[in-house]
């Protein structure tokens, strides 16, 4: 009986000892950095020191997935591969007395991935590099962006119809002798609120009735903010929306 | 005495005004950043017999309070860490109105601080922690515009510096150097919110300059612009700090080695046109940093003799624990001097400004190098004394111990690559000391050291007053001419913002921002164990001499 559980926990130990030093090296790469923590979870750096706190695996595993909303500490949760996360929770929780589990890695669900075309066009819609002129500046998707046009119910089906895409809800303002094309965002007794979409990005700008005007139509074309990508970006963006409208 | 009387007359004679009186009207007190006022009601003579006239607690403690009041006709507009703004009776404390901006649901790119508003044509402009820029109307406290500069979910930045007015637009940084990011500087339309140019501090493929940048590091090259920089209406010059490159400690996946400089136009002072943002001229001031020694701080414009010339300058300190002096129409070098004691990074500057003998951190290995990541000097802003000719100057003589861990760029995430562990100087008496020196030449002329780190701003007044505060809550006036104390105050919390004076009504008060926080205040602990005592808070408190007749 004794043979028989000495010979089952080894693989299971060197298992834990396995991510204990996979976590360690992550914890090195990921949290051990400059404005945050020391190496070994000691104090030293900006952050907190993370060793002998007492805290309990749970705790650290939501802290490393979710961070602390209104600090620094940033969630992991969709930035790292779900087997590092376990690694550093590991490490970390072996920082405060808990030793690796006995038990081996809870499985976890298989992560979603996007086709390369769709992760292709994703990259694009989130480009940093295209500044004010990537999607992201006005339209959100996956979660991400900065969501003042009104979520993307339908997905034009060719890169031309998205060229050509109706805009009906921009209309034109008047302002102090000045046109400029907008959207309404509220229209109330007090004030009058509307994205101005003069040029990306566009400004959330707020008036007294009396002092604008706004009529439908507007000049403004869906096809003048697109200048930042070609055709075949246009249709690998398409492609990641449809991707992601899927699921 | 008669030598700085005739300095004084000198100095007067030039016409360069950078004073405040009765308004405090830009971050750095005008737009050259002297944090000077003309202000003399309190002086030397009288400073003994100041105390507090009102406080006013924002209730928003974290990261203490960083920031600088504005004061305009009788207004004080004050901002928090957390994006709230509050219009206030600055001679009473009286609440106008408070512009509440939602408090942060997500993770704040390193933690929600705000050094500041700007307040022009009508509107108090507000940076937030999610990266948009709001323009507050001055009367009423309501949202006039707001616009997106950036994802904060993405981008791993955040606004901290407070805008700069300048002609008919606003001005502002942001931080996010030492996440994978790559740095601007834009400039909106005050009256729409319209964004009128961006200048990023990297060039993209085709620009001069992009050269200096390896590979694809250039699109996370760092490069921030996270305080506040300064204007010359005569040249029409915006001038900004930029930040060193990332990854920070490791400079082998983003330098070229090719191009003058490196890694440009971070490590620089760079000069735009206010018009169109375009690159007048730039001056890197540490090519090719591995030390995180960030140029991101305060322009001080000067007018002064150099070599027997008058000269339009800029002086400039960076992290590194050095000052440089250039001329601020070209952008030549003329001259640097350390203004900290331990800076064992390099054995000597040349003549034309390079550094000798650098000491660079390793990977797998412990160096300890010194000024530390948190800088021989932090955010906190120098003041400059038409009436002395002196620069003010706090300081930090910390060092740490630099590694080096290789890190692949993954965008808006931490890009360090390598961690700091901070350490008392070797044989140190003290963590810091605030300093008087000539700006040209460096020669120190007093100094008063000080225990743990100030990391407060300096201000400077025409009564040759330097008020200041330190972390254990004392906000105190020293003599500007010897550096004698002259007056000390217990506040309650630490000092990690920025003291203004103003006058209403032909009385002169001292506004001190309380309330200690931020990132340098959170390595205290781990070197003087007693620091973890010292407590947060987030108080502005003003001062002024008893009315003549009032009990």
């Amino acid at each position: 009986m004794i043979r028989i559980t000495v010979a089952l926990l080894i693989p299971v130990l060197a298992c834990g000892q396995d991510l204990l030093k996979r976590g360690a090296d992550l914890y090195n790469k990921t949290c051990a950095n400059g404005y945050c923590h020391s190496p070994g979870g000691t104090s030293g750096s900006t952050a907190p020191r993370l060793a002998a706190r007492g805290f309990d695996a749970d705790y650290i595993s939501r802290v490393v997935r979710q961070g602390i909303p209104g600090t620094p500490m940033a969630g992991f949760g969709t930035v790292l591969p779900r087997a590092d996360l376990t690694a550093i929770v590991v490490y970390v929780a072996s920082l405060n007395g808990i030793a690796p589990s006995r038990n081996p890695a809870p499985r976890e669900e298989p992560e979603k991935k996007l086709p390369p075309e769709a992760a292709q066009g994703r990259e694009l819609f989130f480009d940093s590099v295209r500044g004010f002129g990537r999607c992201a500046t006005c339209h959100q998707a996956d979660g991400q962006g900065i969501p003042i046009a009104s979520a993307i119910a339908k997905i034009p089906t060719t890169v031309a119809e998205l060229r050509q895409l109706q805009t009906p809800s921009v209309r034109t303002a008047t302002v102090a002798g000045e046109s400029f094309p907008v959207t309404v965002v509220s229209q109330a007794s007090k004030q009058t609120k509307v994205y101005d979409l003069t040029s990306p990005p566009p400004v959330l700008r707020t008036f007294v009735p009396s002092a604008i005007t706004v009529k439908d139509g507007s000049q403004w074309r869906h096809e003048s903010v697109l200048s930042a990508y070609s055709d075949a970006d246009l249709q690998s963006i398409l492609v990641f929306l449809r991707a992601v409208s899927k699921s | 005495m008669r030598t700085l009387s005739c300095l004084a007359f000198a100095l007067a004679a030039l016409a360069q005004d950078g004073a405040t009186r009765a308004d405090w009207t830009y971050h750095g007190g005008t737009q050259l950043a002297w944090r000077y006022s003309a202000l003399d009601q309190v002086n030397r003579s009288n400073v003994a017999k100041l105390a507090p006239v009102w406080a006013f607690q924002t209730g928003d403690y974290e990261m203490g309070l960083q920031s600088t009041p504005i004061v305009i006709d009788g207004r004080l507009y004050l901002s928090t860490s957390r994006s709230q703004v509050y219009a206030l009776d600055a001679a009473t404390g009286k609440l106008i109105w408070q512009f509440k901006y939602p408090l942060p649901r997500g993770t704040v790119p390193y933690g929600p601080q705000n050094r500041g508003i700007a307040v022009g044509g009508g509107h108090v402009f507000l940076g937030t922690y999610d990266d948009y820029l709001i323009a507050i109307d001055q009367k009423t406290g309501e949202e006039a515009w707001k616009v997106n500069l950036d994802d904060v979910k993405q981008c791993g930045c955040t606004i901290t510096g407070a805008p700069l007015v300048v002609k008919d637009k606003v001005i502002v940084g942001g931080a996010g150097g030492d996440s994978a990011h790559r740095g601007y500087l834009t400039a909106v339309n005050m009256k729409t919110g319209r964004v009128a140019w961006r200048f990023y501090t990297i060039p993209a493929p085709g620009e001069k300059g992009h050269e200096t940048w390896k590979g694809d590091s250039w699109k996370y090259g760092g490069g921030a612009t996270w305080m506040t920089g300064s204007f010359d209406p005569a040249l029409n010059l915006v001038y900004w700090g930029v930040g060193n490159a990332a990854a920070d400690l490791d400079a082998s996946p983003r330098f070229s080695g090719e191009g003058e400089g490196a890694n440009l136009y971070t490590a620089s002072v760079i000069a735009l046109d206010a018009d169109t943002g375009k690159l007048k001229w730039y001056h890197q001031e540490i090519p090719k940093d591995v030390w995180d020694y960030d140029s991101s701080y305060e322009c001080v414009l000067v007018d002064r003799e150099v070599r027997g010339k008058m000269r339009k300058l800029l002086v400039h300190i960076n992290k590194s624990g050095y000052a440089f002096v250039v001329d601020r129409v070209t952008g030549e070098y003329l001259n640097g001097y350390p203004i900290v004691d331990n800076h064992n990074w390099n054995t000597g500057l040349t003549e034309d400004g390079k550094f000798i003998g650098r000491v660079e951190p390793v990977a797998g290995k412990q160096t300890l190098i010194c000024p530390s990541a948190l800088g021989g000097k932090s955010w906190n802003e120098v003041a400059y004394s038409p009436r002395t000719g002196f620069m003010y100057t706090p300081s930090a003589e910390l060092c740490n111990n630099l590694t080096v861990v290789p890190q692949e760029a993954k965008e808006g995430q931490s890009f360090t690559s390598g961690n700091w562990i901070f350490r008392l100087a070797p044989n140190a008496t003290y963590g810091s000391h605030l300093d008087a020196y000539d700006p040209v030449t460096g020669k120190r002329e007093w100094s008063y050291p000080y225990k743990y780190l100030l990391l407060a701003s300096l201000l400077a007044t025409g009564g040759d007053l330097i008020f200041t505060g330190d972390p254990e809550g004392f906000f105190f006036a020293l003599d500007a001419r010897t550096g004698a104390k002259l007056w000390s105050f217990q506040t309650g919390s630490g000092h990690r913002g920025s003291a203004v004076t103003y006058s209403v009504n032909g009385r002169q008060f001292i506004a001190t921002p309380t309330g200690w926080g931020s990132i340098a205040s959170s390595a205290l602990p781990a070197l003087w164990p007693e620091a973890d005592a010292f407590r947060g808070g987030s108080t502005l408190i003003v001062f002024a001499l008893p009315q003549e007749g009032a009990r």
